[in-house]
């Protein structure tokens, strides 16, 4: 549970803040308002009603507060102290304006902002904040200004002023011919602030550091209390048993995620421009998800029906069995388990592959407040730290969870211990994928190459080195000293803040459009300019001698395999296929393979066409004879080969006729009846016509071929 | 539940290649041919007699099939698989009839498990095909040799059908060939010729054939007297693949006695079970500002799930899986609507801000797919605990760039020798959100079979970013003495795994098999296995014997040294306060002098004590709890289920 908070802008709005200074693009009211909006949408972000913002506005127009003194005139109170929604934010972006006058004291509106707060805390519990920005050029007196320092404290409240062109020497603004009042002001504010422990900065870098993302700090709960275990306790005395906690270490943390809406019936449905700005919360209505179940059956039209969910078992498949389960054992496949961590047994560090790591990490604690505990894991900390060795375990969080098993690598540091735990993979989740060794090469008859063009040369390798050594990523710590530490605390997640920021942009400036991801975010996305330079030299060496060549797109695909379609003996198969005498025809059971030979042995344009004929009417006679859909995939298949044999062997047109002449009939219902899903099977697989950008002799624009597969 | 679900959707969505391109499906059909004749058929005895080692080639191979059934349904639950077995004396497929001999269109072939994903009723064929022995006798006619030789390209020919028919338009299609007989057809050139044209026939078809030569006693198989003409250099399916022809020539020929052979016949095939299907291709990996080579990724380590469970419909005369159909419906109106018409929007401050689909799209793109270096560091700089999920791995292709290999492989030496890792910039696929990662080079590993268990490559280790990175909550620190230090060195030293290494083919995972196990035991309506078979489980005995006087030692010590660090004061600490009690008690019950537990051993002997007077019930209900807990049972529910635990576990225990 958050800290409730209480938190007063106070926004200078005197007529001085409308106008534009040292060259800024923006008044010095836009400006601000960057920062004060940032930091008020942070807070809507959150969704707290205890988080509560309050407005006043200095140098208005006009006054509205309670305090009827002299003293206290051309102040507002915008908005009072409560949670900000976002109608709120519209009638603030419409009352915050520059005003006619110059008028208001901005030390008078620090102590409006204190009664605010005060009256709405009350002696409560509360993190308390009074936060002015202003350009610092109206008057200020400082009468009982020590009054105001000593309730500042008594109630606790924090006072930050940020104010525009304030000399900050640590950051380094100054403003040249300074107005003497204005300087007069700095002083005034940066005492006031200092004896009350708050926060004075200038307004450039609180913009500036605007775009460094804040990070959510969650609490974390532990997700295993138990015992970590050396043997079996329950059967015999030489077991070792260890409470311990476990909390996670590393967790993803996601980006908020959006929900469905539609336009609300009454708005022009489809219409593109969505209404923004005052309207838009109304115009959506939520979507709803429903959910029915269809079982199949031949003798039913369309071959499906709809069943009840509450005439279906819970169950499973068992490869293409359904294995209803009875409610009386739902839990029967559930493999029995107790909560708990046993040691398995112990590995060497250096044997251990970094890439097994499986999952997010936690870490193991002692049990709170358990003395012997904290000592016992200690001994294993170290024991384990000592002798470079990791620690196996089975864990299993809850009664009934399934077991896990998990790595633990101690973890040392001056003032804290714990193990770090990791999942490690079963042996059903690792693939075995074979790739040839990448330092040599086999040959089909067993001999070992060394020198071959797959291969590094000694000269590619030794530039590989010095280029690999030229480009150390430095980082360093806080003195300035580099550090062998990966930049993780520095960098954050792009699409999380990306989205965040975007929100609460589009929540103020409804009608702007999505601004690109601000620096900080793609900072790791290339190497620093710095290193670049730094290995240019010994990047152009690389280069040159590794000597790689784009593939021209025309090139890629198969043809360029062509030549290895022989068998490992290097028999001419194809000599002996033209040996067969009875492969004039194409068959229709191994149609495929003698489309594609025959193809191959083509030696004129006219022995194509024929073999496509064929094919094309081999394709249509299974179209025309699937019952539903039973022959589709092998029609897809034969179109597709088709397809791509042609784009092979330049010949598009035959392809695109026979495709067209297909379409035509299928939506015409000739082939067999409706077969409006073999089309949708086709659009997908995207079977349309050849176009130019496939093979050049096309004579099908690229409009023409989307046009072709767009659903009619 | 609800967010397993949903975290298991996303991770399918990355699992699965969006593979724009190709009109194919993603899925795998793996046919088995395999040879039976009298040599296949005859047992191999075992060196050692006491071991049920005699097996004959044939019955390994079935075996393997089996297994091989069994490993898919739980891994590729929707890829086919098909048993055709030829040689036989008996000839079966499809329809056809035995009794019209001369009309068989492939005699001696005997498609035994027709290709599909398999049934429950299948598996146990096939189970009781793999141990003939306990089968009955119409089953083992089946394996009855022909006495005439089978044409291979007949049989060929067969599995082409098969394929064309059962599995159209697969994007992998595979038929494994497991034979002892490496000159099928020795003196008739014209079966070979047509054998080497059907073998032609299937390579165009997308088929691959995979060769699992069995070698005979007194003859290596020599793949080169007819095989080599059969087998092609190339996948067909995925040509740009870099083909891996060493052991299927050569190491892994299986030979030997019955137990080795059926062993490597295995790891053999093992490793092929998966087809190669790649998470993404041809993405940059961007060595430098414009130098870039392609390369391939693919998930080698992705934790295996259970399915998840369906609803299942009985009404009919076998059980089906009902298919849920979602519609989406507007809120206001109740009117169906279309995907089209769904706006995305974010609740802020009370109302929704919403994004075109343009908008929603521009904010989730970071840029085209690649693996961009933005540096490198030592291996050391890589902290154990900068992880947060599994890693990609990847291997370099040459279809973009010509010479991708020869630089990668440069770099993966480099990497190797200099222990350093490259920091990359690493977006998988189009629109998916960018994360930081280090890429180490893994160096290749085989294992005794000589069959490749980790291949040389790359591997991407996505790191947490800042925002992934959680505070270490609180923790008193105390530090143990050198002495107890050196009492758990020892304990440690004693219990290390073989070649003090963690080997994942170890240790299958308990729940998911037992899953499994369960659900083909009530499909075919058989008894319950009485106990999983879990590899997890710590070895009990083995700790005591080797380590049992080692830890006595080390608690010994503990004791020693919690007395003098905390002394008289450890009362006032914790929920230690009986800790006086149990010191004492431990002479009387040694089985808890272990222990570090906060809880009181009063709780263990109070519910011990009532359990057996059969007054558990009238324990408390934190009593209870503290117990249960303590024995990691679940602490939820009503005092009633609390004492049927308890009772439970007195139960299971004596």
């Amino acid at each position: 549970m958050a800290e409730k908070e209480a938190t007063v802008y106070i926004v200078d709005m005197g007529r001085s803040m409308g106008e534009r200074h040292h060259g800024r693009p923006m008044t010095d009211l836009e400006w601000a308002m960057q920062y004060v909006w940032d930091r008020i949408t942070a807070t809507v972000a959150t969704g707290r009603k205890t988080a509560t913002v309050g407005v006043v506005g200095l140098r208005t127009d006009g006054t509205i507060n309670d305090l009827e003194e002299e003293n206290f005139s051309n102040i507002s109170i915008l908005f009072g102290l409560g949670q900000v929604l976002m109608s709120d934010i519209r009638k603030l972006r419409e009352t915050i304006k520059p005003s006619n006058t110059n008028r208001g004291d901005a030390i008078s509106s620090i102590v409006i902002a204190m009664q605010m707060i005060i009256e709405y805390t009350k002696k409560n519990k509360y993190k308390r904040k009074i936060i002015l920005v202003t350009n610092g050029t109206g008057v200020m007196s400082d009468d009982n200004i020590e009054g105001i320092i000593e309730k500042m404290k008594e109630v606790n409240i924090e006072l930050v002023v940020i104010g525009a062109d304030f000399d900050d020497a640590e950051y380094g603004v100054k403003e040249e011919d300074k107005d003497s009042r204005k300087a007069e002001n700095e002083t005034l504010l940066r005492s006031l602030t200092e004896d009350c422990e708050g926060v004075y900065g200038t307004l450039e870098q609180a913009v500036s550091e605007l775009d460094i993302p804040r990070i959510k700090v969650t609490k974390s709960m532990p997700s295993f209390k138990g015992n970590l275990t050396l043997g079996n306790p329950e059967e015999y005395d030489t077991a070792m048993t260890i409470p311990v906690e476990r909390y996670f270490r590393t967790y993803v943390a996601k980006p908020i995620s959006a929900s469905s809406f539609v336009p609300r019936s009454g708005t022009e449905p489809g219409s593109q421009a969505p209404v923004k700005g005052n309207a838009e919360g109304d115009a959506l209505a939520s979507v709803r998800a429903s959910r029915t179940y269809q079982i199949t059956d031949e003798s039913a039209p369309g071959g499906k029906i709809d069943v009840e969910r509450d005439d279906l078992a819970k169950g499973y498949e068992y490869g293409r069995t359904a294995v209803p389960i009875e409610q009386t054992d739902e839990n029967v496949a559930n493999l029995q388990t107790f909560a708990g961590m046993g040691l398995i047994g112990f590995v060497q560090k250096d044997q251990y592959d970094r890439y097994m790591h499986m999952s997010n990490t936690n870490i193991i604690i002692p049990q709170r407040a358990n003395d012997n505990a904290s000592l016992a894991l200690s001994s294993l900390i170290h024991a384990l730290y000592e002798l470079e060795s990791y620690a196996v375990a089975r864990l299993v969080t809850k009664e009934s969870k399934p077991p896990m098993l998990v790595l633990l690598a101690p973890s040392v540091e001056a003032d804290y211990e714990c193990l770090i735990e990791v999942q490690l993979p079963f042996a059903e989740d690792v693939r075995s994928y074979r790739f040839p060794p990448l330092d040599k090469i086999i040959t089909v008859s067993g001999k070992v190459v060394t020198e071959h063009r797959n291969l590094p040369s000694v000269a590619l390798k030794d530039a590989m080195s010095s280029y690999v050594d030229s480009m150390d990523f430095v980082t360093t710590n806080d003195e300035g000293q580099a550090t062998d530490d990966l930049p993780i605390d520095e960098s954050f997640s792009p699409l999380l803040h990306r989205i965040e920021s975007a929100v609460r942009y589009r929540a103020v400036h409804p009608n702007d459009p999505v601004l690109d991801p601000s620096e900080r975010l793609t900072e790791f996305a290339h190497p620093s300019e710095d290193m670049v330079k730094n290995s240019k030299s010994h990047l152009e060496k690389l280069m040159s001698i590794a000597d790689v060549k784009k593939v021209p797109p025309k090139t890629k695909g198969r043809k360029r395999q062509r030549e290895t379609e022989k068998p490992l003996s290097g028999l001419d198969v194809d000599a002996l296929l033209s040996l067969e005498p009875k492969r004039t025809k194409i068959s229709t059971e191994n149609a495929i393979p003698e489309f594609k030979q025959t193809l191959s042995r083509a030696e004129n344009i006219d022995a194509i066409h024929d073999a496509v004929q064929q094919m094309a009417k081999i394709i249509e006679t299974q179209i025309t004879h699937s019952l539903g859909h039973s022959n589709y995939d092998r029609v897809i298949e034969g179109l597709g080969t088709m397809r791509e044999e042609l784009v092979d062997y330049e010949e598009p047109t035959v392809y695109n006729d026979f495709v067209r002449q297909l379409k035509g009939k299928m939506l015409r219902e000739e082939l067999g009846g409706d077969r409006r899903e073999l089309w949708w099977f086709m659009r997908k697989g995207k079977l349309g016509l050849i176009g130019k950008s496939e093979v050049d002799s096309s004579a099908v624009e690229e409009e023409e071929a989307q046009e072709f597969l767009a659903p009619n | 539940m609800v967010e397993d679900s949903y975290t298991r959707e996303e991770d399918n969505y990355e699992d699965e290649e969006l593979d724009e391109t190709s009109f194919k499906s993603v899925k795998d059909a793996v046919l088995f041919a395999i040879d039976i004749s009298n040599s296949m058929l005859t047992p191999r005895p075992s060196p050692d007699p006491k071991k049920h080692g005699d097996e004959s080639p044939a019955s390994a191979a079935l075996k393997c099939a089996y297994h091989l059934m069994q490993q898919r349904i739980i891994s590729n639950p929707h890829d086919m698989i098909g048993v055709l077995l030829y040689g036989t004396q008996s000839s079966k497929f499809y329809d056809e009839n035995e009794d019209d001999r001369g009309d068989l269109s492939y005699p001696h072939c005997y498609l035994y498990t027709d290709l599909d994903v398999p049934s429950a009723q299948e598996v146990k064929q096939l189970r009781s095909l793999a141990s003939p022995a306990d089968a009955d006798d119409d089953v083992r006619q089946v394996l009855e040799p022909s006495k005439e030789p089978v044409s291979m390209a007949n049989m060929l020919f067969c599995a082409n059908q098969v394929f064309t028919s059962k599995a159209p338009n697969f994007s992998s299609r595979r038929l494994f060939v497991v034979t002892d007989n490496d000159n099928p057809h020795a003196d008739n050139k014209g079966m070979r010729s047509a054998a080497t044209v059907r073998a032609r026939d299937l390579y165009d078809l997308g088929v691959n054939i995979e060769l699992f030569p069995i070698s005979q006693p007194d003859h290596e198989f020599d793949t080169s007297i007819f095989y080599d003409d059969i087998i092609y250099k190339t996948s067909p399916s995925d040509g740009d693949a870099p083909a891996y022809l060493q052991p299927d020539t050569n190491t892994s020929t299986a030979k030997g006695d019955g137990l080795s052979l059926l062993n490597s016949l295995l790891s053999s095939i093992n490793s092929r079970s998966v087809p190669r299907r790649s998470l993404f291709s041809n993405v940059p990996l961007e060595i430098g500002p414009n130098f870039k080579i392609s390369v391939n990724g693919y998930l080698l380590l992705k934790k295996q799930e259970p399915a998840r469970s369906c609803f299942v419909w009985q009404g009919g005369e076998t059980a089906q899986i009902a298919k849920g159909v979602t519609t989406l419906m507007s809120d206001d109106t109740g009117q169906e609507i279309e995907k089209a018409d769904i706006r995305k929007a974010y609740k802020f401050g009370g109302e929704q801000v919403s994004f075109t689909i343009e908008e929603q799209q521009a904010l989730r793109s970071f840029g085209d797919p690649v693996i961009r270096i933005i540096g490198f560091k030592p291996l050391s700089a890589l902290p154990f605990w900068a992880n947060v999920k599994h890693p990609s791995f990847i291997y370099p292709s040459e279809e973009d760039y010509i010479g991708s290999t020869r630089v990668f492989s440069a770099l993966h030496q480099k990497l190797l020798e200099s222990e350093k890792l490259a920091l990359v910039w690493f977006i998988p696929r189009r629109n998916a959100s960018p994360v930081l990662a280090a890429m180490i080079a893994g160096a290749e590993k085989i294992d005794e079979n000589g069959v490749q268990k980790i291949p040389p490559g790359m591997w991407i280790i996505p790191l947490p970013f800042a925002d992934d990175v959680r505070q270490n909550p609180e923790s008193t620190v105390h530090r143990a003495g050198d002495a107890l230090n050196d009492a758990m060195r020892d304990v440690v030293r004693q219990l290390q795994l073989p070649k003090a290494v963690y080997d994942p083919s170890k240790y299958p995972n308990p729940s998911l098999q037992w899953h499994y196990r369960i659900l083909q035991a009530i499909a075919l309506d058989e008894d319950f296995p009485e106990s999983p078979d879990d590899k997890t489980v710590p070895k009990y005995r083995q700790v005591h014997k080797r380590a049992g006087d080692y830890i006595l030692k080390w608690a010994d010590e503990l004791k020693l040294q919690a007395s003098e660090m905390f002394g008289g004061s450890v009362a006032a600490t914790s929920t230690l306060v009986k800790r006086g009690a149990k010191t004492e008690a431990a002479g009387e019950h040694p089985s808890k002098r272990v222990k570090v537990e906060d809880s009181a051993p009063g709780v263990e002997d109070e519910v011990k004590k009532s359990y057996a007077k059969g007054t558990v019930s009238k324990l408390t209900v934190a009593v209870l709890k503290e117990f249960l807990h303590a024995h990691g049972r679940a602490t939820a529910g009503k005092k009633a289920d609390l004492v049927d635990r308890v009772e439970q576990y007195f139960e299971q225990k004596f």
